[in-house]
């Protein structure tokens, strides 16, 4: 390392004024990368600032005068949390989203997964064609089929019926998960899936006992993706679902607060926990296969 | 693999089922509903292509393309330019990397609507918290009306975009930047490369893959973006944060105008397959030349 030193040192052009930061003192040095950490911390927090806000205000009483936002409440109001859960249907609602969502995931899952094994395995012209329909399948808004979905919907008889979310939704969420399980299989070599053919295991049989079980961190990956995507989605419910005993969670928030009005800070707040807090728990527990999966493909994260 | 023709469209027909019936279907009666008149959901007579021609001397669309297209250029350039130097100013901290990450991902799971909400409180105009904190720190002229005042309204969403989709940009850049081969930084530093010119040659270069990856996604997201002015500001005020989306959903669903509004709708499916196409290109000939 010295030698580096000197050598630079000697390479070093007299005329620069500003030492570089390997030449200052090491103590100074770990000063700055810790004033740079804790700079970067006070950052962090300064953007978790509205969710921290979201919780204050939560516990906030309705009957406390309305302070800055991040004025701790006199007391906990829990009750606004049991008020909200019970307007809010949050059982019902909680429970029809969970069901959507499962259902969907699971549909892509297996759908994506039969036909990315395809794709990726038997390449011919129109499995590539066939790759790149799904492809473009990634930039379609959904506005531009959303009335024709509709029309269909209710010609087959399923309007206000959580099947038609659920069918919508997975045939929205396919291409992504088409295209994640094509280049994860692109780079999963074929040995397993040979040697269960050479021990005469059927098509079908090495897909569901050899190709799944190797897809494992692939379907983590795309469940999760999927899982944020329908809990979190207005459109679809809004226009499919009528019935108060049909709804999600995110739209009986959009019911419960309408559009741009004026809402007490005792029923927004809770109902923004009580609508946020299973994904955020979700990505509590899988943070690393949800960073993995905004990473696919680019090396270290 | 023994894959044959047959077998493979037998593991392709469940996908492609339920991707034919369920989006490529009613896109393709979407593009043909786009050539009648249809009011409300049955009927309508064909009328080819009067629908565009109408798109395009109509004021309203011209001023949600132009806010839309305005959108994404704020957002593309304004979350890509914070996600690099968040990114880089975490490279080195590898004690609190990982949370800082994990932290600022939480705005990412959260639902459009609810943080649309949350900001539209944020941004209220009497004793909200940005206009109370600027009177706190004695800046109180600054205060104003958010989401109110066509100046501020389309750039407050904006923010409210950006500060939900930060995480997700930053943590690309952070595996770009992780992914920089060690001895390449190591020369780097060795040859006295730091700060700027480091950047511009070392880091910029090196960084094109996780660049073309962030800027097609905020891209195409952002061009999108309906459920923000759906709940923050109404698409207005006058028209100020009127976006495609937002206009298809008011002619289609307000005013059941849906021939025209999926005529709309197919005018934003046009931007957005052109927008990716080009900058799709452009990004990937810079990381083959890199």
């Amino acid at each position: 390392m010295s030698t580096v030193a000197s050598a630079k040192e000697a390479r070093k052009p007299k005329s620069t004024p500003r030492l570089e930061n390997r030449q200052r003192p090491i103590w100074l040095r770990r000063v700055r990368h810790r004033l740079s950490g804790v700079l970067l911390i006070a950052f962090t927090l300064f953007m978790l600032l509205p969710i921290l806000m979201i919780v204050n205000l939560s516990l906030r009483p309705a009957t406390d005068r309305a302070t800055g936002a991040l004025d701790p409440p006199s007391h906990l109001a829990w009750s606004n949390y049991v008020d909200v859960f019970h307007q809010m249907n949050y059982l019902s609602s909680a429970g029809n989203t969970l069901l959507i969502t499962a259902a969907s995931a699971t549909l892509v899952v297996l759908t994506g997964s039969s036909s990315a094994w395809a794709i990726a395995r038997h390449t011919r012209g129109w499995t590539t064609w066939a790759y790149r329909l799904f492809l473009s399948g990634l930039t379609i808004p959904v506005f531009v089929l959303l009335t024709p979905l509709f029309v269909l919907m209710r010609d087959l008889n399923l309007l206000d019926n959580l099947l038609s979310v659920i069918l919508a939704n997975s045939a929205l969420n396919l291409p992504l998960a088409v295209v994640f399980y094509s280049s994860f299989l692109r780079s999963v070599p074929t040995e397993l899936e040979d040697a269960a053919a050479v021990d005469g295991c059927g098509l079908f049989g090495t897909y569901w006992h050899i190709v799944l079980p190797l897809l494992a961190p692939a379907t983590a990956t795309v469940t999760i993706f999927i899982s944020l995507a329908t809990w979190n989605d207005l459109i679809l419910p809004l226009v499919f679902l009528s019935s108060p005993e049909k709804t999600t969670v995110i739209l009986s928030v959009y019911d419960f607060l309408g559009i741009g009005g004026r809402f007490q800070t005792a029923q927004l707040f809770p109902a923004v926990v009580l609508a946020s807090l299973p994904l955020f728990i979700l990505f509590l527990v899988l943070q690393r296969h949800i960073v993995a999966g905004i990473t696919a493909g680019m090396g270290k994260g | 693999m023994r894959f044959t023709n047959r077998s493979a469209i037998l593991f392709m027909l469940p996908a492609a089922a339920l991707f034919g019936l369920f989006v490529v279907y009613p896109t393709m009666r979407g593009l043909a509903m786009s050539l009648t008149d249809a009011q409300g959901v049955v009927g309508g007579n064909f009328v080819g292509p009067a629908n565009y021609v109408r798109l395009l001397h109509d004021v309203d669309f011209a001023n949600a393309l132009r806010n839309t297209l305005l959108f994404a250029a704020v957002i593309v350039i304004v979350q890509n330019a914070l996600g690099i130097a968040i990114a880089s100013w975490m490279r080195n901290q590898n004690g609190v990397r990982k949370l800082v990450r994990s932290t600022l991902l939480l705005p990412t799971m959260m639902a459009f609507v609810v943080v649309g909400y949350v900001w539209s409180f944020v941004y209220s105009p009497l004793g909200g918290p940005i206009n109370s904190l600027l009177t706190f720190v004695h800046l109180g002229s600054l205060q104003q009306v958010w989401l109110g005042d066509t100046k501020t309204a389309l750039l407050a969403i904006a923010a409210t975009s950006i500060w939900m989709y930060l995480g997700y940009t930053t943590t690309i850049y952070l595996a770009g930047y992780l992914s920089i081969p060690s001895d390449v930084s190591e020369a780097a530093t060795i040859d006295g490369a730091t700060g700027w010119a480091r950047f511009r040659y070392i880091d910029w270069p090196l960084l094109a893959p996780a660049l073309t990856v962030s800027i097609t996604l905020s891209s195409i997201g952002s061009l999108r973006i309906f459920e923000l002015p759906f709940v923050m500001s109404g698409g207005g005020p006058a028209g100020a944060t009127d976006t495609l989306s937002y206009l298809v959903y008011r002619i289609s669903f307000n005013a059941f105008n849906f021939g025209y509004g999926t005529a709309i709708a197919t005018g934003l499916l046009i931007v957005t397959a052109v927008l990716a196409a080009v900058v799709t290109t452009l990004l990937r000939r810079r990381e083959v030349s890199a």
